[in-house]
């Protein structure tokens, strides 16, 4: 529907201004939709932040090429969705609405946080060289396929990809030894 | 098949049933293979919780850009209120309107988020589609009919949204009428902050200067938006 490339596309190369327009453009409406929860504005931020990246992240992994509302739609729609998690978490009361129609993905890894073997990796990661990084990131992250990752990066072909990929992993394991 | 080709298989999602049943098989007999596949897990894991802290801190980077006034906005704001006050009077009516513009903002869907097209053909999404998809000429018929079927106070709200998308502010503070003020529900702070605005873009400024300081005088979500505006006006 929109011109190419698409907001979606834009996001996925994780452009910053792009990020910057839909953080600044949907935050108003955010919390004037959120204000009638029990939560401060803190709190709503926060939130608020949490539900834009989950949608930069639902982009990068592809979930949302198919997307039919609008992606403001998606966005408060994630962001109640966390609200009520979040009301959960404090005890408070969860409004009596439901969630109708909001097929949304997300993988809740905030208690992994403490895992100590988890601590090491993500220290390790950050000293890797750029193009692991890269070949990682897009493997276990964005979930892309090794023949997408290839064409992205330019590789001969899969193998040489496989084995770069396995060097990187062999690199993290001493790093993190 | 390598058996490491399962465990990449399996972070690409494309292991058939077939190969899920010979991978778990396999991850029982060789610890090997389950050691390195559990490290993939964990190294996933980490590397999401670093892209997330990345971009969660680039995100409160630009949530304390906006906070701090930077010099030249100061300016900015003496120049214009300088400007509003020597123009002001002359030009009431497209000021009106310019206020109107800044700040009239699209109600976002807050009753039916992300509607997929198929088999959601009930009114509701329908009408919701349509209002998402900016289709407001549908989506104003559509909430009306909803009205009628079910006399729920949303499907009144969004259609005079809607309306208020057509630039048919007289019909929309015709629907926006039919609301029951005596009866709170979370619509009506917005009922009374959109036939305000609806009022002030036909240049009814009384009408619209009532309904908001009703607004300022009562906690609500609105209140603040209704005090700024009203400075604005008076």
């Amino acid at each position: 529907m929109e011109n190419a490339p698409s907001l979606i596309d834009r996001l996925k190369s994780n452009d910053e201004k792009t990020i910057r327009d839909l953080y600044n453009d949907n935050k108003p409406g955010f919390l004037l939709f959120a204000n009638r929860f029990n939560l401060n504005k803190d709190e709503l931020i926060d939130v608020y932040q949490d539900a834009v990246i989950a949608l930069v992240e639902n982009a990068k992994k592809g979930r949302i090429d198919d997307l039919k509302s609008s992606v403001t739609t998606y966005l408060f729609g994630i962001g109640k969705f966390m609200i009520f998690q979040k009301l959960k978490k404090n005890k408070k009361t969860v409004p009596n609405e439901d969630l109708e129609h909001l097929e949304f993905e997300w993988e809740e890894v905030d208690e992994e946080d403490k895992d100590a073997q988890i601590l090491t990796l993500r220290e390790g990661f950050k000293k890797l060289g750029e193009q692991c990084r890269k070949v990682l990131t897009l493997f276990y992250y964005e979930e892309q396929n090794l023949e997408s990752i290839q064409n992205q990066l330019g590789y001969s072909n899969k193998d040489v990809l496989k084995s770069q990929k396995s060097r990187c992993l062999k690199q993290l394991k001493e790093l993190t030894k | 098949m390598n058996s490491h080709d399962y465990i990449d298989k399996y972070f690409e999602g494309s292991l058939t049933p077939e190969e899920q049943q010979e991978f778990e098989s396999l991850l029982l007999s060789d610890d090997d293979l389950a050691n390195n596949f559990a490290y993939q897990k964990q190294l996933k894991k980490a590397i999401t919780l670093n892209e997330r802290a990345d971009l969660k801190r680039k995100l409160q980077g630009f949530e304390s850009e906006t906070r701090k006034p930077k010099s030249f906005k100061v300016w900015y704001a003496a120049a214009s209120v300088v400007l509003l006050c020597c123009l002001g009077y002359y030009f009431s009516m497209t000021s009106t309107s310019g206020l109107y513009d800044d700040y009239y903002q699209t109600y976002p869907n807050v009753v039916a988020p992300t509607v997929r097209g198929e088999g959601s053909e009930d009114l509701t999404s329908k009408a919701f589609y349509n209002y998402d998809a900016g289709n407001y000429e549908q989506s104003a018929e559509l909430f009306s009919s909803l009205y009628d079927t079910t006399h729920e106070d949303y499907a009144l709200f969004y259609k005079g949204m809607s309306l208020m998308e057509l630039k048919e502010h007289k019909q929309a503070i015709g629907v926006f009428n039919q609301f029951d003020e005596s009866k709170q529900s979370r619509f009506t702070p917005f009922v009374k902050w959109y036939k305000a605005l609806s009022y002030l873009k036909l240049g009814n400024k009384e009408k619209s200067i009532s309904l908001l300081k009703d607004l300022s005088n009562t906690e609500n979500p609105q209140q603040k938006q209704a005090k700024q505006l009203l400075t604005e006006l008076e």
